[in-house]
């Protein structure tokens, strides 16, 4: 894939979805100016926010834009990396907004709690992101999974005191939850 | 050497299945079939297209397998979608640079192409002529259209060319504009 090709297609789905983005930062604001101590808040807020990211690239909601990257000719596995950028940007932003709003209410640790909730808050996206291809029962599944990732997160970065077992954890998770999205796209059949 | 070969090729979803197709069409053909229902229609032009992988049977395009290579074969079909897109006249410019960058076409070219397709297809509806112009774009040898609109038959085959044209329909009727040769005739050279 092109690295043109891929600054197209995630910059379409930006643009479609500005709206939903600039909720999700207007509410990362919020929550990071009357939450600003807590590292629970931005990993657990911004796990959720990711979430709703992933959620929100379930096919049907743009068609115009999945019949043309389904008719594209791209791989599975790099329409799958384009893909998962893009809620991916959209969570990143909304934590940082989330750490910038901590930090200006004088959240002592801010500097440290953004690494920490951007690596749960990209694992827990990424794991969400298999829900869309799912229904029912199994994209329940990969939801509560997303948030079971981010809560292991959280437990080993807060309460285990281990920022390094988090980042160990959440790249670990990262990588299996996008390349399980890959196979799932390269298999589905837009019906 | 057919350019699409299909042969029994069915797509199954739970207890619902599309009756085995067998088709030939080959560079330069108009083939336009018809089918019982709608999602029969769409599906049929899906696995056409290489974007849906059949069930059972072959589908070949330019003798590429969808299930195997289905990069190789998006690059030979242009897929047409029957839902208009909910584009507007002023999205033009963008939509164009974002399908010539997914299938890495210039993009000086692309807007060349592109202007002259809107040109040609006149007054043609922008909710079906760009997803007309961006399969274009690329320079597919096959173009796939899932439920073309029937007033629109003289239009499309014009602006394809010599190109092989599958279309596949709900009514005889419309299956038949779009079987018409007088219209490539007309082609401008």
């Amino acid at each position: 894939m092109t690295p043109r090709a891929l600054t197209a297609l995630v910059a379409a789905r930006l643009y479609e979805q500005r709206r939903l983005v600039l909720y999700a930062c207007a509410a990362a604001l919020v929550v990071g100016l009357l939450q600003p101590r807590e590292a629970g808040g931005p990993v657990m807020f911004c796990s959720f926010l990711g979430i709703l990211m992933a959620l929100a690239q379930s096919p049907g909601r743009y068609p115009h834009l999945d019949r043309c990257e389904q008719s594209a000719p791209l791989f599975g596995r790099e329409l799958a990396r384009a893909k998962a950028l893009i809620p991916c940007v959209a969570a990143a932003l909304a934590t940082t907004i989330y750490a910038a709003a901590a930090s200006v209410r004088g959240a002592p640790d801010a500097v440290l709690m953004l690494p920490i909730a951007l690596a749960a808050v990209v694992a827990a996206t990424l794991t969400a992101l298999s829900a869309t291809l799912r229904l029912r029962g199994s994209r329940a599944f990969y939801v509560l999974l997303a948030a079971a990732a981010s809560a292991i997160a959280y437990v080993l970065a807060v309460p285990a005191h281990s920022p390094l077992a988090e980042f160990g954890f959440c790249a670990i998770a990262s990588f299996l939850a996008l390349r399980q999205y890959g196979e799932a796209l390269a298999r589905y059949d837009p019906i | 050497m057919p350019l699409l070969r299909m042969r029994s090729a069915s797509f199954r979803l739970g207890s619902w299945s599309v009756a085995p197709v067998t088709l030939d069409v080959e560079p330069g053909e108009l083939a336009a079939r018809t089918f019982a229902s709608a999602r029969e229609a769409a599906v049929v032009a899906l696995m056409a297209a290489g974007i849906v992988k059949a069930s059972s049977g072959c589908v070949l395009i330019g003798d590429f397998d969808p299930r195997v290579q289905s990069v190789h074969c998006k690059r030979i079909a242009g897929f047409v979608p029957h839902e208009p897109v909910g584009l507007e006249e002023r999205d033009f410019a963008a939509y164009v640079a974002y399908r010539a960058a997914l299938w890495n076409v210039e993009a000086r070219l692309a807007f060349e192409r592109a202007s002259a397709l809107r040109t040609a297809l006149g007054d043609m509806h922008e909710a079906f002529a760009l997803p007309l112009i961006g399969a274009l774009l690329a320079g597919p040898e096959l173009i796939v259209l899932d439920r073309p609109m029937p007033a629109y038959a003289e239009r499309i085959l014009r602006v394809a060319g010599g190109k092989a044209v599958l279309s596949t329909h709900t009514n005889v009727a419309a299956a038949r504009a779009f079987r018409r040769r007088d219209a490539l005739r007309a082609t401008p050279a």
